[in-house]
């Protein structure tokens, strides 16, 4: 029999017909479903048990504790832990974000050398070449550390000039330290116990201080209240969150607030407003009504808004000797709910040394912001996790990134109280990267290694018997056998804090009122943060929203 | 069990700063978006947005409303048109479930909502190399097409639930369930809490009179309540309440 | 027989043929496990008939599930007997600290929330009520992948129709939906998804 058309088409029609009596279209659906949910491109979360590890934040001064969630030896999530003394579990916006920073793509893989790949010991060599040949200089973006350590004894060891950069709270302090011959790391804002605050433009509600130490004041004593126990003046040019969270806006013009402040001094002193005699300022009220936009009768009535509640307290944003003034005639320096001494501070800070010869070559530490530039004609060596780009920097050395580095934490910047604590690295960094401090220990070995200063920190702290460790549950200092079970505390994630000052009076000297210090511009949300790049879920707040103003990197 | 969560949020405490939205991308594994996107294309689980009293000088003031979800009990509009059924309101806990596995990306849902609190991933959801071992493994992610929202954090409360499991528990601990904005706010801003429990704090402050919702005249019955003691913004809030022409202001 | 009806009936047979006996055969590729793990000798040999010994919970409830080589290691530290298995294991898993690439027989996507902590302290099911008497045998059971969608045959379940499925036969959704029905026990979306 021959096999015709009409037995084939036949055939298939009864193929057709039996393959749906059959599971094959039904699972196939179901497969093929199941199989475009799963495309090779859609990234899969990790599987796994997630373990909850105790860190600290290293990206800016304030030391943040953290909670990292981790699974399969990567962090999956961030949280603040309720436990610091200080933030009681905020975060900065950024930091939620920062676990992944490490896999940002401007991160800094390899050693290179003028665009091109380099190795550690090509750029060792060439350092150590710089250092026999000319003056250099090692910059520090944040002093105090145990790594601090290590570069300062370096220089002080081969005569070099250690310059520890200060931010703009720091900055903020140095009136006060120059006039009274203390170290500005040793000075602090007593923020817990002022009942009135002028800010002239300190972002004190947004990015100011260690997060969550004054929010969570202000949310308890003057949010949303019309005669709040906390009262916020802030005076600056544009209506800021701080601005919209304040008892009282005072708009000036850019660039006026040390008039203003030299101003409200002399209304103070004429209308005997405060007790205090002190150089009297050169400022009328006049001449501020016109530089500042407000009116005579204005500033008079905001000199006596500022006295009426105290103790009170001025903070500037940067370094203002004419506020500094101001806070000295208002009784806020070296009293409680002003400017006082961290009593006890356990971490001496030598001077940063001068130099007048141009550099031979700088070595510029990772916490350095990423807008400084080394001065011309100096060969520069940069330590970045991050390439942030346009760096003039002629080394550009891979720094460990987030949570790989172990650090100790000292006293934020603008902290009353000494406070203490290690940040772990929960993350092993690749053998590609180094630290500054890690780089000269490894030149010259005989500099005191980390441990050893964190040892020696611990230790110190253990024999002044002073304070308590905040872990899971606070401890009394008292409660700890030795000192290196303090600082296993600390090295779980424990933070020390010291116990009130008990007050020293702090004696600032002043013969006259002080200049302005000029115009300086002011910073954006994201200048605070050293490291060139924000992490990647930022953008959900300038880019995917309006919150905020895309960050401007400016030079500060 | 059967809970009602939902939130009281203080507008007063609201410092605009942002924190709630990045730990929120952060934990349900919201991608970073191309360089092209932006405020209408964002995929923002969280939103905060900016309004002001309509003043300018010296007297203008600005406050901030963090928006998600609302998660309403009441005629839930995007549960209503949904053609496939990929949203849910849960009996046990009052979430509105969204599941984006299920959506066929017809962004209807989008259009119903009137918080506009639904976000649609315009992009293949992709990291750099290597950030993908950062993801949160109690979160599944999306791929391009569909449509997401906040799901009240519920990898935490899968995690509340096995502890009470594992502790022989029949109810969970709040103190176990903390959702990410919760967490993440620097001035406790965000109460959150089982509203159909009269001890809950949270409960309690949806129900004093301070507090008010959004397009309360909607009738959807929000369970994300705020509260201001500032006149202005109350008066904004009962604008969009009572159905107010609100010529000039930014909401 | 009327020659086109042949013809119709011999296309129907041969695709019922094809649908139901070379159909689930050419569906699936069979693998082997790393390693012939052998259930029963372990339980007999550890002195413990529960399971839990080398799958426990943690202490915040989440389920440990397939042991890590850390399990393993505790009593494989070198070779115990001469099986070339054991061997394997030791040799190239152990040794090597490269974790042993076990198939995972149930392995769910990524947005199904299966939690053992709600399943077996709270609700009270046994081991063996889901995952059958694997205890007590030493079966090397192959691992049967679906090649178009990635899963085992476990979830689909052995009967390629389903219809006449042995008991827990089967993981897909409808399985599940099916013991929450018996037992009255309603859940919404969340609750079996994330």
């Amino acid at each position: 029999m021959k096999v015709s058309r009409r037995d084939l088409l036949l055939g298939t029609a009864g193929l057709t017909a039996g393959i749906f009596f059959t599971p094959v279209p039904w699972k196939v659906l179901d497969d093929v479903s199941i199989w475009t949910q799963n495309w090779a491109w859609i990234p899969q979360p990790p599987r796994g048990p997630v373990t909850t590890k105790l860190a600290a934040c290293t990206l800016c001064p304030s030391g943040c504790s953290l909670r990292v969630r981790m699974a399969g030896g990567f962090p999956v999530g961030v949280s603040g832990s309720p436990a610091h003394p200080l933030t009681k579990g905020a975060l900065c916006p950024l930091g939620f974000a920062a676990h992944q920073l490490n896999w940002h793509p401007a991160r800094l893989q390899e050693v290179r050398h003028q665009g091109r790949a380099a190795s550690w010991e090509e750029a060792r060599s060439a350092f150590e070449k710089a250092c026999a040949e000319g003056p250099i200089a090692i910059v520090d973006g944040r002093s105090g550390r145990a790594a601090s350590i290590v570069l300062q004894s370096f220089a002080a060891k081969h005569k070099a000039s250690y310059d520890a950069l200060r931010n703009a709270e720091e900055k903020s302090l140095a009136p006060y330290a120059k006039w009274a011959n203390v170290s500005v790391s040793s000075l602090g804002y007593d923020l817990e116990n002022v009942r009135t605050i002028v800010s002239f433009g300190a972002p004190l509600l947004d990015g100011w201080g260690v997060p969550g130490r004054f929010t969570h004041l202000w949310a308890e004593r003057a949010a949303g209240e019309s005669d709040p126990q906390l009262r916020l003046i802030q005076i600056e040019p544009k209506l800021s969150r701080t601005a919209s969270g304040a008892w009282r806006w005072i708009p000036i013009c850019q660039g006026s607030e040390e008039l203003l402040a030299a101003s409200l001094a002399s209304v103070l002193i004429e209308e005997h407003l405060v007790p205090a005699q002190g150089p009297v300022p050169p400022a009328s009220v006049t001449d501020a009504a016109s530089q500042t936009g407000l009116t005579p009768a204005a500033i008079r009535e905001l000199a006596r808004a500022i006295v009426d509640r105290k103790p009170v307290l001025c903070i500037s944003d940067g370094e203002s000797p004419a506020i500094a003034a101001l806070n000295l005639l208002l009784g806020a320096v070296g009293t409680p709910g002003g400017i006082l001494p961290k009593s006890g501070h356990p971490l001496p800070m030598p001077p940063a040394s001068a130099n007048d010869k141009p550099l031979r070559a700088v070595l510029i530490d990772s916490t350095v912001p990423w807008e400084y530039v080394a001065p011309e004609g100096a060969e520069a060596f940069r330590f970045a996790a991050w390439d942030g780009g346009g760096s003039r920097a002629e080394w550009l050395l891979p720094a460990p990134g987030f949570l790989e580095e172990l650090s100790d934490l000292p006293s934020p910047p603008t902290c009353a109280v000494a406070t203490y604590a290690v940040a772990p690295n929960l993350l092993s960094t690749s053998a590609q990267t180094k630290t500054a401090a890690e780089f000269l220990l490894q030149i010259d070995p005989t500099l005191p290694a980390i441990d050893q200063t964190i040892r020696a920190r611990c230790e110190e702290i253990f024999r002044a018997r002073r304070g308590t460790v905040h872990a899971a549950k606070p401890a009394s200092i008292a409660s700890f056998e030795s000192a290196a079970k303090l600082e296993q505390a600390l090295r779980d994630g424990g933070v020390w804090l010291d116990d009130p000052p008990a007050h020293s009076p702090l004696k600032c000297s002043l013969r006259e009122w002080p200049g302005n210090s000029g115009n300086r511009a002011p910073a954006n949300w994201a200048t605070t943060w050293a490291q060139p790049v924000l992490p990647p879920l930022a953008a959900k707040l300038y880019q995917e929203s309006s919150l905020r103003e895309t960050p401007q990197r400016s030079q500060s | 069990m059967s809970a009602r969560y939902g939130m009281v949020i203080d507008l007063d405490r609201c410092t605009g700063c942002g924190a709630c939205m990045v730990a929120c991308a952060a934990e349900n594994n919201v991608p970073p978006l191309p360089a092209r996107a932006t405020d209408r294309t964002g995929l923002t689980p969280m939103l905060v947005h900016k309004v002001n009293n309509g003043l300018e000088g010296a007297g203008r003031r600005e406050a901030f409303i963090p928006i998600a979800c609302m998660h309403c009990a009441n005629e839930t509009p995007c549960v209503s048109v949904c053609p496939q059924q990929a949203v849910e309101v849960d009996k046990a806990t009052g979430i509105v479930m969204q599941i984006p596995q299920r959506c066929l990306g017809c962004r209807y849902c989008m259009t119903a909502c009137p918080y506009h609190a639904r976000y649609f991933n315009w992009w293949d959801p992709s990291w750099p190399p290597g950030m993908e071992k950062t993801l949160n493994p109690g979160v599944a992610t999306r791929m391009r097409g569909v449509v997401e929202k906040c799901n009240l954090c519920h990898a935490r409360l899968h995690t509340a639930m096995e502890k009470a499991a594992a502790e022989g528990k029949k109810e969970i601990e709040m103190t176990d369930y903390i959702p990410a904005c919760v967490e993440a706010c620097p001035t406790n801003a965000i109460q959150f809490g089982d509203l159909a429990n009269p001890d809950d704090p949270a409960s309690q402050a949806a129900h004093s009179p301070e507090t008010f919702r959004l397009l309360a005249r909607l009738g959807t019955e929000p369970k994300i309540y705020y509260k201001s003691r500032q006149p202005w913004v109350r008066a904004l809030a009962e604008r969009s309440a009572s159905g107010h022409a609100t010529e000039g202001q930014h909401v | 027989m009327n020659r086109h009806v042949l013809a119709f009936a011999i296309g129907l047979v041969f695709a019922l043929v094809a649908g139901w006996v070379v159909f689930p055969r050419v569906l699936y590729s069979h693998q082997q496990q790393p390693v012939d793990f052998p259930h029963k000798t372990h339980a007999a040999k550890s002195g413990n008939a529960d399971c839990d010994g080398c799958h426990p919970f943690n202490s915040d409830g989440s389920f440990a599930g397939i042991p890590k080589n850390d399990t393993c290691a505790a009593c494989h530290t070198d070779k115990l007997g001469t099986s070339p298995a054991e061997a394997k294991l030791v040799d190239d898993y152990l040794k090597t600290g490269t974790t042993t690439p076990w198939l995972v027989y149930s392995r769910q996507p990524a947005n199904v929330w299966f939690s053992h902590a709600v399943h077996v302290k709270r609700a009270g099911l046994a081991c063996a009520d889901c995952h059958g008497a694997l205890g007590t045998s030493d079966e090397k059971r192959l691992y049967e992948q679906d090649r178009i969608s990635g899963y085992s045959r476990d979830i689909w379940g052995h009967s390629i129709s389903r219809l006449r499925r042995a008991p827990h036969d089967g993981r897909t959704m409808s399985d599940c939906e099916d013991c929450h029905h018996k037992r009255h026990i309603e859940v919404g979306c969340f609750g079996c998804h994330q």
